[in-house]
């Protein structure tokens, strides 16, 4: 029993490390720092060799720029309703709460970019927009940044509450002067993880926020913008090129530096927080 | 053949340095755990029946001894024999080596089943299939539970209270027929009734199989009667019949700890 | 959530109006010959998902019993680590493995004229299943308290005993929403899937002929979302397909709310 569910077991445990060695290795050719910081519009990428596009600076930015912007439209709402199931809701109304997070959660990514394309893209003519592509994916992290900041608000002990009341303490001040310390590096492991979310998110930006070619920085949050998801993905379909094939490896390991860098943060933070 | 013979001897030995007919017989145990010494140089045998208490302040290393008996730490030194026989060397491995001797944990653990399916919860799976019922309602009886639980065999175990549980344990413990018993502070979470039940069945069931409670509650050790073996700090102390330990000490800890229930041993 | 719904609902209803609801099973899907059929690609989804599980679920939940209960303690939280990592690793790049690496794999070794296939999908997809599916089962199993595991060694329970009877029935729940999590990962999978399942509308023939290029939900969304000119026949229809996956997403997260009959604690 023990070796057969080893055996099992191996290629779970090995498969994925694999993978991920693979993709470095395959990325190394054409990794080096020209890549990060080099601006080419990766329209240059089917000309000849010499002048071939180096850079991916602008799909890093893109994302980024998505990133912050679903960040900051997600957290003030991921915290108001965080501080509400904490407050005001009856018990009922946090069940139900919580539930509906879960099945948010559970709707496929795709799904939030179908409405996104109806409602912003067409009904408010925002066009294909780095606007629309943030308020998409805050949409696709609100879900999740919302339970972690409740999950982070239910760790503070209930004694503290119950001290800071009895204390007399307006709620405003409660917040501030007592939860608000006792959960910030809660939240911001939340935040951080919704960070790394937002970034590997691609499928409901693909036809909502992002161009292949021909951008380099966006003139205003209602132009397109292109980004380091979607860019790997058009590269993908122009599998015969050599050239595009090392370019995907080495944007796939840029965008995974990216994403895991802010994980780590996240894992290394909550480490943080159960030390003290 | 040599080695046969050998090992013949040296069992022999064993059985022959266990003065009194032992059942359970403990020689030089030594334990030692992430670099401490938990257990020096362990000797003491159980009689074939009766009961035996094992006392100590706590962290003298008495629930450790328990472990090593049942081999769930298997990296101690000596020699301890059941019948005669090394645990090394069982018949059937460490796992049968457990089902001869029954032990009891000191926090109830139940499964999360029925009470019923809980009794029987070690037999082997053509045994379940099979009507169990007089052998439930004899372990039951036995562990002083089926008054309480006989209408409500069918309900979560983890419904009972927690002396209720550990009956339940014990029950489930003697289901499987042990030849030894061992309990580790078996009352220590419990209420006065509870204890006293607890107390009153093992009294029966030492009459046929001998037994060995752990307890740092040296009234209950006197209530339970038989040999008191006590312990500290990783070595015995002295071991004598109740009335022997508590009348007329020999050992200067020993009066100590019966005066002030603190051990000093170095 | 209600107005997610209604806008999906909104957005295809002239589809379901003009074809109805009998469309969920017609099996041909052309869009320039108005044939709207969405039985293809429900076809290949339920076939992406199922392989993936396959796979996953048996691996993964061995890969959670090894290193739960095996593996010496201090390697688990480099492992655990490490899974959390993969877990969080973006699906297109699953698709650049699955499209230059699987594909080509798949192509040589069973001798096919194309990857792209639905075997290929769900492989691809088990794989960023596993992580999840092992971090679920593992944190199950580690909820167990060491008393139980005590116990039942007590009893002369050997190791396989205590996995079957106390360690797998406890840690239930947990596998079960972990399961049903990848199930609903696997269903909105766009990225990886769209690279590697080849695209092409038409019910396997036969039905469990997984070896050759087929279509799903979320690919048929994301590769024809660009074409479909907002407010013809085809966006409605391709809203349709977005109304069936979340209405699928719905169920399973109810499904995962459910508690399953257990003993109360």
């Amino acid at each position: 029993m023990k070796v057969f569910l080893s055996l099992l077991a191996l290629p779970a445990l090995l498969l994925p490390l694999a993978c991920f060695l693979y993709i470095i290795i395959q990325a190394l050719p054409a990794l080096n720092w020209e890549l990060i910081v080099g601006s080419n519009t990766a329209g240059n990428l089917f000309g000849d060799a010499a002048n071939a596009g180096h850079g991916i600076w602008s799909q890093v930015s893109g994302s980024l720029l998505m990133m912050f912007l679903a960040c900051v439209l997600a957290a003030p709402i991921a915290l108001s309703i965080a501080l509400f199931h904490a407050l005001w809701a009856s018990p009922r109304q946090q069940r139900v709460l919580i539930i509906l997070l879960q099945i948010l959660q559970g709707i496929p990514p795709i799904v939030y970019g179908l409405c996104g394309l109806v409602l912003l893209v067409h009904l408010l003519h925002w066009g294909i927009s780095l606007a629309a592509g943030g308020v998409i994916l805050a949409v696709v992290i609100l879900p999740l940044l919302s339970s972690n900041a409740i999950h982070a608000l239910q760790r503070i002990p209930i004694e503290q509450t119950e001290s800071a009341k009895a204390l007399g303490l307006s709620v405003g001040t409660m917040i501030t002067r007592v939860w608000f310390p006792a959960a910030w590096s809660g939240m911001l492991t939340g935040l951080l993880l919704a960070m790394a979310r937002a970034l590997s998110e691609t499928a409901p930006i693909l036809f909502t926020a992002t161009v292949f070619s021909g951008v380099l920085w966006p003139d205003s949050i209602f132009s397109p913008v292109t980004s380091l998801q979607t860019h790997i993905f058009y590269l993908a379909q122009e599998g015969s090129n050599a050239h595009a094939v090392d370019m995907a490896w080495a944007s796939a390991a840029v965008l995974l530096a990216l994403v895991i860098c802010f994980s780590l943060s996240a894992r290394f933070l909550r480490r943080y927080e159960e030390l003290s | 053949m040599n080695i046969n013979t050998h090992t013949n001897i040296k069992e022999a030995k064993e059985a022959e340095s266990c003065t009194v007919p032992a059942y359970v017989c403990l020689e030089n145990i030594s334990l030692t755990l992430s670099e401490k010494s938990i257990l020096k140089e362990v000797s003491f045998s159980l009689p074939a029946t009766g009961i035996s208490s094992l006392i100590g302040p706590s962290g003298a290393g008495k629930s450790s001894l328990l472990r090593c008996l049942t081999n769930l730490y298997g990296n101690w030194q000596g020699v301890i024999s059941v019948a005669g026989v090394n645990t090394h060397s069982w018949l059937g491995g460490e796992d049968a080596l457990r089902r001869h001797i029954g032990l009891i944990a000191q926090k109830p653990s139940v499964f999360p089943a029925s009470i019923h399916d809980n009794v029987i919860f070690g037999l082997s799976r053509k045994e379940r299939k099979q009507d169990q019922s007089l052998r439930i309602e004899q372990c039951l009886k036995q562990a002083a539970l089926w008054n309480e639980v006989k209408d409500r065999l069918h309900e979560a175990a983890n419904t009972l209270s927690v002396g209720q549980q550990q009956r339940l344990c014990m029950a489930r413990a003697l289901a499987l027929e042990p030849k030894v018993l061992l309990l580790d502070e078996p009352t220590a979470s419990l209420d006065p009734h509870s204890k006293q039940l607890i107390e009153a069945s093992l009294h029966d069931l030492a009459k046929e199989m001998p037994s060995l409670c752990v307890t740092h509650d040296l009234e209950q050790a006197q209530r339970l009667q038989g040999q008191i073996i006590f312990m500290c700090d990783g070595k015995i102390i002295e071991t004598a019949t109740v009335n022997d330990f508590f009348q007329s000490p020999k050992r200067l800890e020993t009066r100590e700890f019966l005066r002030w229930s603190v051990c000093d041993c170095d | 959530m209600l107005i997610l719904l209604w806008f999906l609902w909104d957005a295809s209803s002239a589809y379901w109006y003009d074809f109805g609801i009998s469309q969920l099973w017609a099996s041909e899907w052309y869009p320039y010959e108005s044939l709207y059929g969405l039985l293809p690609a429900i076809i290949g989804t339920a076939w992406a998902m199922i392989i993936a599980m396959l796979i996953a679920v048996p691996c993964g939940l061995a890969a959670a019993i090894v290193s739960s209960e095996i593996l010496p303690v201090s390697w688990q939280g480099w492992l655990r680590l490490g899974m959390e990592m993969l877990a969080g690793i973006p699906s297109v790049v699953y698709g650049l493995i699955g499209l230059w690496v699987l594909l080509p794999w798949l192509q040589n070794t069973l001798d096919l004229l194309t990857g792209h296939n639905l075997l290929a999908a769900g492989m691809i997809l088990s794989l960023m299943i596993l992580p999840t599916m092992m971090v679920m089962s593992q944190d199950a199993l580690r909820l167990i308290p060491i008393e139980q595991r005590e116990a039942a060694m007590n009893m002369g329970m050997n190791w396989n005993q205590r996995l079957m009877r106390i360690l797998l029935p406890q840690a239930w729940p947990g596998i079960r929403s972990g399961i049903l999590l990848g199930l609903g990962r696997a269903l909105g999978e766009t990225m990886a899937v769209m690279l590697v399942v080849g695209s092409l509308d038409r019910v396997p023939d036969p039905i469990y002929n997984i070896l050759e290029p087929a279509q799903t939900l979320t690919s048929r969304i994301g590769r024809e979302m660009g074409e479909a000119a907002f407010g013809s026949m085809h966006f409605s229809a391709l809203m349709a397909c977005g109304l069936v996956l979340a209405v699928t997403a719905i169920c399973l997260s109810l499904l995962a709310q459910r508690k399953p009959r257990e003993f109360a604690s």
